[in-house]
C-alpha cells in the first residue's frame, strides 16, 4: 500500500505543498485554523494516488485559503463514484471538529499529538469501514 | 485532411465514447485536471491505468485458474481495478467490476469466471477506445492544431 501525505498550509497560500513519504511533515505552530491542514490521503494504486496528487495541486493553485474542510470537500465533489480515503490530522481538542470531519465526508481523524498505535488503529478502522 | 474536419472527427469520436456509455463523466473531470502546466495529464493517467489493469487482469486470471479460488486474494485485485476505472471515467468496467465483486461475495467461482471475461472484454474495448482518441488528439497537435474543449450537450 502507498501513504501519501501532504501538507498544506492555510496561510501563506496553499502552493507549498509537500509530498513527502511517511513523514508527518513540519509544525507549524502559530497556525489559527481548526483542521491544522494536513491531510493523509491512503492511495493504494497509481492512478488514484497521480489524479489525487493533481486534483489538490490545482484546486490548491485556485483556491489558496482553503482550510482543511474545503479541501475534503472538493475531493468528494470531484471523485463522484468512488473517492479516496480522507483521514483528517488536527491539533484541535474540540468536540465539533470530529463531527464536522465526519459530515464533510472525511474517513477518519488523528489528533495531535501522533500517537503511532493511535494513527494505526484509526486507519485500520477507516479502511474496515471503507469497505464495508 | 483539413484541420477542423480532424478537430469536428474528435469532437464527434468522443461523443460516441459518452454516448455509448464507455466513458462517463468522471473523464471530464480528468480533462478539467489538464492545462499549459500539465499538457500531458491525461494521457499519463490513461497509461498508469492500462500498465496497473494488465497487471491485475493477469494476476486475476492466475488466481481464478488455481485449483482452490483464494477470494481473499481475488476481491482485492478487483476492487482496485474498479477504483481506477472509476477514477478515469472507464464507466463500464467499473460496472463489470462490481457485478464481479458480488460473484466474489458469493465466493462463486463460475460467475468470477465469466466476470473475468466481461471486465477484460470492456477493458481492451475503453483501451482500444481511448487510443484511438490520443491518436486523433496527437494528429490535431502535428497539424499545428488545438485540441477542442469538450462541450457536451447532455
Amino acid at each position: 500500500s502507498m501513504q501519501l501525505v501532504l501538507r498544506f498550509q492555510t496561510r501563506p497560500s496553499v502552493r507549498r505543498l509537500m509530498l513527502a513519504g511517511k513523514a508527518p511533515g513540519l509544525q507549524h505552530p502559530n497556525s489559527n485554523s481548526i483542521l491544522r491542514g494536513l491531510i493523509i490521503t491512503l492511495a493504494y494504486d497509481d492512478v488514484n494516488r497521480t489524479v489525487t496528487k493533481r486534483l489538490l495541486e490545482k484546486i490548491g493553485c485556485e483556491m489558496p485559503e482553503m482550510d482543511g474542510f474545503e479541501v475534503a470537500m472538493k475531493i468528494r465533489k470531484f471523485y463522484e463514484y468512488h473517492w479516496p480515503l480522507i483521514i483528517a490530522l488536527t491539533a484541535s481538542t474540540e468536540d465539533h471538529v470530529r463531527e464536522r470531519c465526519l459530515q464533510m465526508g472525511v474517513n477518519g481523524m488523528i489528533q495531535k499529538p501522533i500517537l503511532l498505535h493511535v494513527m494505526d488503529s484509526e486507519l485500520r478502522r477507516a479502511l474496515q469501514s471503507a469497505s464495508e | 485532411m483539413e484541420l477542423v474536419q480532424m478537430q469536428k472527427s474528435l469532437q464527434d469520436y468522443t461523443k460516441s465514447l459518452f454516448l455509448d456509455g464507455v466513458l462517463d463523466s468522471q473523464f471530464l473531470q480528468l480533462q478539467q485536471l489538464q492545462d499549459e502546466s500539465n499538457p500531458d495529464f491525461v494521457s499519463q493517467v490513461v497509461t498508469l491505468f492500462f500498465q496497473d489493469s494488465d497487471r491485475i487482469l493477469n494476476d486475476l486470471s492466475l488466481s481464478l485458474d488455481q485449483q482452490v479460488v483464494d477470494f481473499k486474494k481475488v476481491d482485492p485485485h478487483v476492487h482496485q481495478l474498479k477504483g481506477s476505472s472509476s477514477s478515469i471515467g472507464a464507466q463500464r468496467v467499473k460496472n463489470a467490476c462490481v457485478v464481479f465483486r458480488s460473484f466474489c461475495e458469493q465466493q462463486n467461482v463460475e460467475g468470477c469466471h465469466r466476470c473475468l471475461q466481461q471486465v477484460k472484454k470492456e477493458y481492451y474495448l475503453v483501451k482500444n477506445r481511448l487510443e484511438t482518441l490520443f491518436k486523433l488528439e496527437q494528429q490535431i497537435v502535428a497539424s499545428g492544431g488545438m485540441i477542442p474543449a469538450m462541450e457536451l450537450g447532455f
